[in-house]
């Protein structure tokens, strides 16, 4: 990495997830949150609505729920691959908890930085990838020097 | 398509070819011009500065190279030793007659890009001063690139039917002495 600019990373997955079947690489999930407080409004909804239906959603994904007295409620996950995020979820309500537990989920748990060679296309080409051959004359064994050459 | 698989798709995407060029009665700055696109791998869709995606070039018959004009007496190759009066300056006739392969090797070594991988490329060059090509090599070709100037004849390459239908300009007279 050179020491100018931002940090930055290739296009990948972790251990070529999704390739042949995909494990969902979020660990574990915790929410932490004031029984009490203002600010932990919308996660005590969440945890009333949809933190249920999310554990049993993904099996594969440890959920704590842990009432603490704290004025910043938040939700602490931690994936595969050793990355803890921290999300401060103050003052949001049940939709936005519930779409932001969904994006943790969903994501590999690499650094959020700069994409190198961000290339990309909804709709990948029919024909197939440009390979050396394409294009080309097709020639029957392999290539010599021509002959008759003095 | 789908009779391989993406992996393969991408490591034949990716796959480095081979080319053989010929360099008999061709200029060495033509030849040095192919040569550098192949090696940078400018010839590809897929080019990015940042891959090292350029292809493996084998030049053969570097000894028969053709220079336009009187370059080969006129053109010059300094270089220096890096001692007090070590400046050499040779003609190309002179740098030809001790290395054949220098003329094209020093014509794509000035055409490549002056960055790191500049070496890298010249290690994808393979010159040979002949028609002969190792085993291993000639297994590795993919493709000959067509020469970019069509080789001249020699006159002793024409047949005598040949040479009575070529025009003449004037009839000689009966008593006309050649030499």
């Amino acid at each position: 990495m050179t020491s100018r600019g931002t940090p930055s990373r290739f296009l990948q997955s972790v251990l070529q997830n999704g390739v042949g079947r995909y494990v969902c690489q979020l660990k574990r999930i915790s929410l932490i949150f004031s029984k009490k407080g203002q600010s932990s409004l919308g996660a005590r909804e969440f945890i009333e609505e949809g933190v249920v239906d999310f554990a049993k959603k993904n099996p594969g994904t440890v959920v704590y729920v842990s009432p603490q007295s704290c004025r910043i409620p938040k939700i602490v996950a931690e994936y595969l691959n050793g990355t803890v995020r921290e999300e401060a979820i103050t003052m949001k309500s049940s939709q936005d908890i519930s779409a932001l537990v969904k994006k943790l989920t969903e994501q590999s748990g690499l650094d959020i930085i700069r994409i190198r060679k961000p290339f990309h296309t909804d709709s990948p080409s029919i024909q197939g990838q440009w390979h050396p051959f394409t294009n080309r004359p097709p020639s029957i064994g392999p290539v010599k020097p021509r002959d008759g050459q003095a | 398509m789908s009779s391989f698989t993406k992996s393969a798709q991408q490591w034949a995407t990716f796959a480095r070819s081979w080319y053989l060029i010929d360099a008999r009665m061709q200029p060495p700055g033509k030849i040095a011009t192919m040569c550098s696109i192949r090696l940078q791998g400018k010839h590809k869709p897929i080019y990015h500065a940042l891959s090292d995606c350029g292809d493996h070039v084998v030049v053969m018959n570097t000894r028969h190279i053709a220079f336009s004009g009187n370059k080969w007496e006129q053109k010059v190759y300094s270089s220096h030793t890096g001692y007090p009066g070590g400046f050499k300056q040779v003609t190309a006739a002179q740098l030809h007659h001790k290395d054949p392969k220098a003329i094209v090797k020093l014509a794509v070594y000035g055409m490549l890009p002056k960055n790191l991988s500049r070496r890298t490329m010249m290690q994808r060059l393979h010159l040979f001063p002949d028609d002969a090509l190792p085993e291993d090599i000639l297994q590795n070709l993919t493709e000959e690139l067509p020469q970019p100037r069509a080789v001249p004849r020699k006159l002793s390459e024409y047949t005598q039917e040949e040479r009575q239908a070529f025009p003449t300009l004037w009839t000689p007279p009966e008593d006309f002495r050649l030499k």
